[in-house]
């Protein structure tokens, strides 16, 4: 238990209450202790002095029944008076006999003296004085005090009492407290640890550091359950779109061995299974692209870049392709436009973008690319056709990998244009948005302002 | 050309070897990272084929390194199956002239090759290029075939440019979309075709004979032979 953290920390803090109250009653009590000490020694010093003075004037006899009436007169006995002779014999006072740890020489001394039927032996603390031939004895006994010192002790004792269980028991409440929720993460992430990545760690609204460490964790389980579904979604994907091509190839192999064709038909048919291949690494290298971008490792390749030069290069690149065709593909741009990305693959990017829109594009239609700074310093890059656009129920599948909506039948491609682009907007901070242009589509990647580069998920 | 293939799988070599030796080269072959770096220390040769993973304990790009770090300038293209972008620039950084990723075509090798050797042996890089009668002057920016002068856009003078400068060479799809277009993808359509035969029209057009053909299964090259 001593190793719980909450515990040993609770009972540091009480040793340190001990520490502190320690040093706060010492020197208290050593200042009392010389302040009662000083005021005692001045009284008996003036009773001295007073009884002194008697002696003088009036002799030793008229000191003695001074004595006995102010010995009569007392009720308790806190003052201690004895007057003797030079041989120590007992003259007047309430003492039945000189102390024997006291010297008969004047000065101040810490004694026990018997006080016979009035409260046995007590502390007393004493002055001597010598008048003549006889020998003065004026004390008071430490009762009066005594209660007083009882309760110090008593306070500080129990200020420690209250302490150390303070300190105990709210180490082991926070213990459990905290036990509790550790327990609860402890079970999450053992349940996260047998594969279901569902799971997250139970937060509060308040912002404690368990709860802020919680959430960053939570987070990351976010990213990480995203990254493992896209993985597995690749997986099947690749299994199934892989196989169809290889499964062509391996037919047209299997056929040549078979059939044995003449010489030029073998030709044909092995160009074409060069082909197949192709198509096949094609896939893997837009697949390997794409992991790449995903895996966030291109971050590091981030320069200040024009997006409108990117932009233009990319729509002279497809000019002659929408010429041969008859579409026009229009750029507009306000000159330069700093941004802060990867070259390549925001030239990637805008290339699909372009590519798709002339895809869908229908003959003699419009493509316009624009290029723009939005109000917030966010760099714009629209792409707009006018083809016959996507429904909203495909809208959140186009970007998914492999998937080609049914417009796209019969066109090239492998289904992974979008996902690239929408990858690739990630990266740099920003979704990629699909709006309607009824009819068409609009694309808009935004990417951020060189100034203010993107930082962290 | 005299050519160094370090390389460790053995069906990859043979089908490289083989292909350079029927496009007249001689080709001398390491399978592993030390004789590797033996011959290509000691050798000369006028262009040495690096592939990155090599088995034992040196790897290509270390070889590279070691060759640059003694003066040796040799051209080295790195082959690999590391197609990150990431890879690529390490393996020039490393000192590397040209990057192929595996799986390559073979025109695509041979087309970088050449490239390598023309560029290393300083071919002529400001003056005036003619192949035929087809002349190009990159410093006024004039281009004429015969006595007719021919206007081309900016990216049209440059992608001219480039198949002139390798001229009598394959220049591949890959290749153009990289040093005409600065684009480290494959944009999977056929739209270099389509440049190639605009290009054409304006310098082909109106002559009997032909300059820029198509190679198939490889790329296109700029040619004054019949």
């Amino acid at each position: 238990m001593i190793r719980s953290s909450a515990v040993s920390l609770a009972l540091g803090y009480s040793v340190l209450g001990f520490a502190a109250l320690i040093l706060f009653a010492f020197p208290l009590w050593y200042a009392w202790q010389g302040t009662i000490h000083e005021g005692r020694a001045e009284i008996l010093l003036a009773d001295a002095q007073r009884l002194t003075e008697i002696y003088r004037r009036d002799g030793a006899d008229a000191l003695k029944s001074y004595i006995d009436t102010r010995v009569r007169m007392q009720i308790a006995g806190e003052r201690i008076l004895l007057l003797t002779d030079a041989d120590l014999r007992p003259l007047a006072g309430n003492l039945a006999a000189w102390p024997k740890s006291v010297p008969a020489t004047p000065g101040d001394y810490h004694i026990q003296v018997d006080m016979g039927d009035r409260g046995g032996i007590q502390a007393a603390f004493v002055h001597v004085a010598t008048l003549g031939r006889h020998n003065l004895l004026v004390g008071r006994d430490n009762r009066l005090f005594a209660p007083l010192e009882k309760r110090f002790w008593y306070g500080l004792t129990g200020a420690i009492a209250v302490l150390s269980i303070a300190g105990l028991s709210i180490g082991l409440i926070t213990r459990h407290a905290l036990m509790s929720r550790v327990h609860s993460i402890q079970q999450t992430i053992s349940a996260i640890i047998h594969g279901d990545l569902k799971h997250r760690l139970p937060t509060h609204l308040t912002n404690d550091e368990l709860n802020t460490l919680s959430r960053t964790i939570n987070g990351m389980l976010d990213q990480i359950e995203m990254l493992v579904h896209g993985v597995k979604n690749v997986s099947n994907s690749i299994a199934h779109d892989l196989r169809t091509p290889l499964a062509e190839l391996r037919s047209r192999l299997e056929e040549l061995t078979l059939i044995r064709p003449p010489d030029a038909q073998t030709f044909a048919e092995i160009e074409g299974a060069v082909a197949d291949v192709d198509r096949v690494i094609r896939i893997f290298d837009a697949l390997l692209r794409l992991a790449e971008i995903d895996a966030g490792m291109r971050r590091s390749g981030f320069v200040p870049v024009d997006a409108a030069d990117l932009a233009a290069t990319a729509v002279e690149f497809y000019a002659p392709a929408a010429e041969l065709r008859n579409i026009a593909l229009n750029f507009h741009s306000e000159g330069p436009l700093p941004v802060s990305g990867d070259p390549i693959l925001l030239a990637q990017a805008l290339s699909n973008l372009i590519d798709n829109a002339l895809k869908f594009a229908p003959e003699n239609g419009i493509i316009d690319v624009a290029v723009q700074r939005r109000g917030d310093g966010a760099a714009e890059i629209a792409v707009t056709d006018n083809g016959p656009g996507i429904n909203d129920a495909e809208k959140v599948k186009v970007t998914e990998r492999f998937y080609r909506g049914d417009a796209s039948r019969g066109t090239p491609g492998v289904g992974l244009g979008l996902s690239l682009v929408q990858a690739v907007a990630k990266l740099h901070g920003n979704a990629l948005e699909l709006q309607d242009r009824n009819p068409g589509l609009r694309v808009v990647l935004s990417l951020p302002a060189p100034q203010a580069p993107y930082i962290g998920m | 050309m005299k050519i160094l293939l370090v390389e460790d799988n053995e069906r990859v070599s043979q089908f490289v070897v083989k292909g350079l030796q029927e496009a007249g080269h001689t080709t001398d072959h390491a399978d592993n990272g030390r004789d590797g770096m033996f011959l290509a220390a000691g050798e000369p040769y006028d262009v040495i084929i690096m592939d990155r993973m090599l088995p034992g304990d040196i790897d290509g790009l270390a070889i590279v390194e070691v060759l640059r770090k003694t003066g040796k300038r040799t051209p080295i293209l790195i082959l690999s199956a590391l197609s990150e972008v990431d890879d690529r620039i390490r393996g020039l950084r490393s000192g590397g002239d040209d990057y192929l990723t595996k799986p390559f075509a073979f025109g695509e090798l041979l087309a970088r090759l050449d490239a390598l050797h023309r560029r290393a042996h300083g071919v002529n890089q400001e003056g005036p290029l003619t192949v035929g009668n087809l002349h190009l002057d990159p410093m006024t920016r004039k281009v004429s075939r015969g006595d007719r002068q021919i206007a081309l856009q900016p990216r049209e003078f440059k992608l001219l440019e480039f198949l002139m400068r390798h001229a009598e060479q394959v220049v591949t799809r890959t290749m153009l979309l990289q040093n005409v277009w600065d684009y480290h993808f494959d944009p999977q359509t056929n739209v270099v075709d389509v440049h190639i035969s605009k290009l054409r029209q304006k310098i082909d057009a109106e002559f009997d004979r032909s300059l820029l053909r198509t190679v198939r299964n490889a790329g296109y090259m700029v040619t004054a032979a019949e």
